[in-house]
Formats: C-alpha cells, structure tokens, sequence
C-alpha cells in the first residue's frame, strides 16, 4: 500500500471550525453517554434521593391532624355538657368509643397509650379546672402538646364566654410570599433537588480533567492545532445540556408523581440556570487545578457537596437550622442557587426582582473567583508539571 | 536534506538537569533513533522538540520554522505518538481518528490509517477493550492521521510483548519505505540497530555518539569474546588457561568452572592455536561462540557502565 505517498491534499478532508466543534461536541456526547458513572450520579442519584424524601416527608401531608382521646364525665352537669358537646364538634378530636367513659378506664386507656390524652370535664358548673391526663413518656409528643394547647384555647374560649365578653383579636393565619404562588414542601424539594443536581454535575463532573491530565490527553491535544478554546465550549455546552436533563426529568417526576407545582417564569429561569450552572463548573474547574489523582478531586468535591447539601436548605428551610448557622448558609452559592431556582420555577419571579440579583450576584463571585483561581494554578503547573 | 536542527538544548527541573547539552540534525526519510537509560533526558529532548517544553537554552529549527513564531505550522508538519498514548478510551479507534482528524485542515481518511496500523478489525471496539500492542498502534495511526512528513515516536514498543513488537517494527518500517520521516526513542538496543538509519546514544543529558549503527560498532575496538566449554571438566580449562598465557593476542582469560572466557585481537588465530592445543591434549570440547558486538557494547565503552533494559 503506498496510500502516504499521495500529496496530503488529494485526500485530505477541508476542515473549518464548526466542523471541529461539531466532532468534538460529539465525541463528548458519546463519553458521556457511554460512562456509567454519569448515569449513576447525574441521573439515577437524583430521582432516586428525591423519591426518597419525598416518600418521607410529604407523603402524609394531605391528612389532617388528628389525635384520640378519652373524655371523662364524673358527674354530669350543664357545664360539662356544654363542653362535652363542643369538643365532640372540634375534627381533630376523635372521642374513644364516642362515649365519656370512667376515669379508672379513661386512665387505664393513657397508661396503655391507647389514646393520646384524657380529658376529664368539670364536676360542676362551680368547679373551674378541666383535667388533662397525659401519659409521661408522650408528654412531650406532638400530639400531647397539640391536645393541651388546643384543650387550652378551648378553656379560654368558655372563659370568655363564662364572663360573656366576646373575644377582641383573634389570630388569623396568613402566608406571605412574594410571589404568586405558596410553596409547599414537595414544591420546596423538587427545586431543591434540582439546584442540587445541577451544582453537583458541576462539582463533580470537572473530575474529567483530572483524568484528561493524568493520563495525558491534555498533553496530547495540545500537541495538534486543535483549538483548545473550542474544545472547552463543546465540554462546557454538553454539560449545560445535560443539567436540562436533569431539570426536566426531575421536574416531570416531580409533577406528575408527587404533584408539585410549578409556574415558570423562562426568562428568570434561564438566567439562573445559566450562571449556576456554570459557577459551580468553575467550582470543579478550581478543584481539578489543584488535585493531582482523582481521589483527591473526589475527596474535596465530596465535603462540598456535602456541606452545601445540609446547610443550603435543600432539604430543610434554612431558618429551620441553628441560628449559628445561618450565617454560613448565607455565602453558600447553593443557598442562592436553589433559591433562584424556587423563585423562576414556583413563584414566577421575574427577572426585575432586586433580592434575586442579589443572590445571582454572590454565584457570579464564586464562579468568577474559582475560575480565576483554577485558571492561576493550572498557568502555574504547566511550566512544572510537564514532566 | 536537513528537516529538524536542534542545537545545544538544555533543560533543568529544579535541581535536576534533565538535559544538559543535547544537538542533532535529522535527514529527510531517515529512522532517527535516540537510545538511552531511563532518565537519560530522552523524552525530555522529545518534548521539547515537539513544543511541549520549552527549553531554557538551545535552538530547534524545522527548516525554516521555529516555535515561538510558527507554532501551528509545526503542530500540521509533525505527528506525535507520546509515551503516554492518551487516547479517549471510551471511543472506538475509528471515532478517536475521526475525531484527530478534525483537528487538521488535511487530513486521511481514518480507513487508511485504520488499515496501516493494522486495526481494522478492531476499529469497533471502545478503545478500553484494546490490548497493550493494540493501543500502541492505535496511537501510532493518531500520529499518522495529518499525513504528516516527521513523525515522533517516543518508546513505541516499551512494556509490549515480543510479538506485538515486531508488529510495531513493521509498521515502522513501513513509513520508511514511504518516505516519511521517523524520530524514535527506545531502551531496546536490538531495536535502534534494526530499525535505524542513525542513532545517537544519550546519557544523562549529553550525546556520547551518533552515527549509524554499524559504524558506531566498527568504530570499536575488534577485540572478540570467545567462549569454550570442555567436556573434560575443570582441568582441561585450567589447562587451556594456562597455554593461552603465552598467546600474543590475547588480552585477558577469564574461568568459571568448564568454561573459559578469552578475549582476543585476532579470535581466528587464537582459536587454531586452541584447537591444535585441545587435538594434541585430546580434550573434548562442548561449546564454541565468538560473541557479535552490538550497540550494547558501544554504550558500554563509551559511558563504561553495563547496559540495562
């Protein structure tokens, strides 16, 4: 065979940048697609936690609270009737065996912790106390201090009444969000979750350079023309559409499984998207420019992504931590990455809105900080890690 | 013709000189091997003609290009297999020539390469499933995909199997017959005498010669080693020994047991004397070599250290 002998043009293909973009894009797609650990991580870990927690902590919220006690009558009276009949009209009391029973059994019942508290009605109209008997190893159960608080309420009222004043101030309740919409908790963790998706894939998934560098593939193309700077856009655009992956999957699961809901504001939601995503690349970036194995890259990736996990309320509202706490959640791009993502995908926010710059403006410091960073030390190691 | 020109390279990493004064210049066509040690600075030379490193001293000059002004020139004129062959493991042979193909502006149809580099039948699998040998050729044909007119090959057949070797000779050889040039480095002596139209020994960072291989062995001295061994046991060789005191040109006698080790200017004549001596004496001998030089012996007496793999 003499194929070389021929002038490199005849058979030569003409190449233009597109061209090496297109190639490089897709050989890209084909590793990611062919690398079993992005599947892992990038989309069955995700789906899988997210059920997880959603299982967990919502599957029982569309009850109602209810809790079962006994009522005791020692000696029926016009007062004790009258309570009598308005705590049987209270739903979240539910009356065992629909009866006021003796306190021998009422007390036996506790004991046994068959119902949550007894209530024992007042022996006469004169008498003033209305006894609860509570069992003490629930004593500070929920459902204990549901039922004294609300048998408390319950007192007042027939105070107020026994005077024959009229309540003045009632509580009422109301949630304020700023947007349109209410967050409930499957609301919260889809966001969340997909914030945490996305700044994961970006934490992580900079472990390819690492591996580029050790086995010498860095090395290696930069020993072609190919276009270094192309060859990053297509790195950087294969990872993006990945993350929307991810957002859609998780989204559908998400509303049709669970029934979140979500109203979208596109615009808001692609900014976020954008700047999050790529600021926890450079996050990645950074840690691949000072790990030489990928253990070590996995090692810090790992207590990252683990800090940023549980105090970025991904899972949990920031203000339900420790007040000590909060201030660290405070700088965490996390924080603000799912915050965005809360405010494009549930309430609609739009982009005008001053407190999401806010936290779009502390992502922007940390992706242009660690990029820099990253960006110094591999300046740095390539005159002496040549070797 | 001259093609590559490297003048005075030196090269430090901290304290340690990796190459200290290094020249060469490489003929058009030619199979240019660079033979040394590990740590010779061999890879580092190769590195820093490749572009990788630049040296803190020294000039290098592809006719009339040099890096700091024709960078991307250079990268389409020469074909780089790295010691390391990086390569994306999981593509195929196929999509990873595609994709390097890419990379040029001309460049040949990766069924060529696929076919010279004798991978056709693997061009499917993902590279992870490529044996030793076959990676190797692989990043060979990754070399050759810009068509281009010097390629590098830095240790193309280290930790390979003799048979998977041969394979990467073959290939070798076969750019040489059409035309290209080659700049190799190797540890295998056996291969820089094959395969090589020059070869230039380097040791700690300096060239110790270059010249084609048997010229670098012609220019030795032409003292042989002869080995004999004696069916008659010890006595005989103790005999032996003591005839060849008084034989002009032998140098120096070596025994171990049977077997004698005679180091002579003129080995024909040293063994006619031997054989009349054994016939008169009637001893048996077993075994009977003149040892042939190689460039082993060339490393040997010019750096007079032993030779190791």
């Amino acid at each position: 065979m003499c194929l070389l002998h021929l002038p490199a043009k005849n058979g030569g293909i003409k190449i233009n940048t597109f061209h090496q973009f297109k190639m490089m894009f897709l050989a890209q797609l084909k590793l990611t697609l062919r690398e079993k650990q992005a599947w892992f991580w990038g989309i069955f870990f995700p789906v899988i936690l997210m059920v997880i927690f959603m299982v967990i902590f919502s599957g029982s919220s569309d009850e109602e609270f209810k809790t079962e006690v006994a009522i005791v009558d020692p000696s029926p009276n016009p007062a004790s009737e009258l309570m009598l009949s308005q705590i049987s009209g209270l739903p979240v009391f539910e009356i065992k065996s629909g009866k006021p029973v003796t306190r021998d059994k009422a007390e036996e019942w506790v004991k046994d912790q068959e119902v949550d508290a007894a209530i024992i009605l007042p022996e006469s109209t004169e008498a003033s106390s209305v006894f609860l008997v509570i069992n003490k190893e629930n004593e500070q159960g929920a459902a204990a201090q549901a039922v004294s608080g609300i048998l408390d309420k319950f007192v007042q009222q027939a105070n107020l009444m026994a005077a024959g004043a009229s309540p003045k101030y009632a509580l009422q309740y109301e949630s304020i969000t700023s947007g349109t919409n209410e967050l409930d908790y499957t609301d919260f963790l889809l966001t969340g979750m997909i914030a945490l998706s996305i700044a994961q894939g970006g934490m992580f998934g900079m472990v390819d350079l690492v591996e580029m560098r050790r086995k010498g593939l860095i090395k290696r193309l930069r020993m072609t023309p190919a276009n270094m700077g192309i060859f990053g856009l297509s790195d950087m655009v294969m990872r993006l559409l990945f993350s929307i992956v991810q957002i859609i999957l998780l989204s559908l699961i998400g509303v049709l499984v669970f029934g979140a809901h979500l109203y979208i504001n596109p615009f808001t939601l692609i900014i976020v998207f954008l700047i999050g995503a790529l600021s926890f690349n450079a996050l990645g970036y950074f840690f691949s420019s000072f790990s030489k194995t990928t253990e070590a890259y996995m090692g810090v990736a790992n207590i990252c992504s683990f800090l940023m996990m549980f105090l970025s309320g991904v899972f949990f509202p920031i203000e339900t931590m420790p007040e000590w706490i909060q201030p660290i959640s405070s700088i965490l791009p996390l924080t603000y990455f799912a915050e965005g993502l809360r405010e494009s995908m549930v309430y609609e926010t739009s982009i005008a809105t001053g407190a999401l710059w806010a936290g779009i403006g502390v992502m922007v410091i940390w992706g242009a900080v660690t990029f820099l960073l990253g960006s110094l030390l591999y300046k740095r190691k390539a005159i002496a890690a040549d070797r | 013709m001259t093609v590559l020109e490297v003048r005075n390279l030196q090269k430090s990493f901290g304290q340690i000189k990796a190459v200290q004064d290094i020249s060469f210049s490489v003929n058009a066509g030619e199979v240019f091997t660079i033979i040394g040690p590990n740590g010779a600075g061999k890879t580092t030379t190769l590195e820093m003609i490749e572009g990788l490193v630049s040296p803190d001293n020294g000039e290098i000059h592809f006719g009339d290009l040099d890096w700091n002004k024709h960078a991307v020139s250079i990268k389409k004129k020469i074909g780089v297999q790295p010691q390391s062959s990086a390569m994306f493991d999981l593509l195929t042979p196929e999509e990873n020539l595609n994709l390097f193909a890419s990379f040029y502006d001309h460049a040949r149809p990766a069924k060529e390469i696929l076919e010279i580099v004798n991978l056709t039948e693997h061009r499917n699998n993902h590279v992870k499933k490529l044996s030793g040998g076959q990676r190797q050729r692989l990043a060979i044909g990754l070399a050759l995909i810009s068509d281009p007119e010097i390629i590098f090959l830095d240790e193309p057949t280290t930790g390979l199997d003799p048979q998977a070797r041969r394979n990467i000779w073959d290939i070798i050889l076969h750019l040489k017959e059409l035309g290209k040039t080659t700049i190799l480095t190797t540890h295998y002596m056996e291969e820089a005498e094959k395969l090589s139209d020059r070869v230039c020994i380097v040791d700690q960072g300096n060239v110790i010669t270059l010249d084609s291989p048997s010229s670098l062995i012609e220019k030795l001295t032409d003292e042989r080693e002869i080995r004999l061994s004696f069916l008659d046991g010890e006595e005989a060789a103790k005999d032996a020994d003591n005839f060849l005191k008084d034989a002009e040109s032998v140098s120096k006698t070596e025994r171990e047991g049977a077997t004698l080790k005679i180091w002579a200017a003129r080995p024909e004549e040293t063994l006619l004397d031997l054989f009349k001596f054994t016939k008169e004496k009637s001893y048996q001998v077993e075994q009977v070599s003149i040892r042939e030089l190689s460039l082993e012996d060339v490393f040997i007496a010019f750096t007079g250290k032993e030779w190791r793999d």
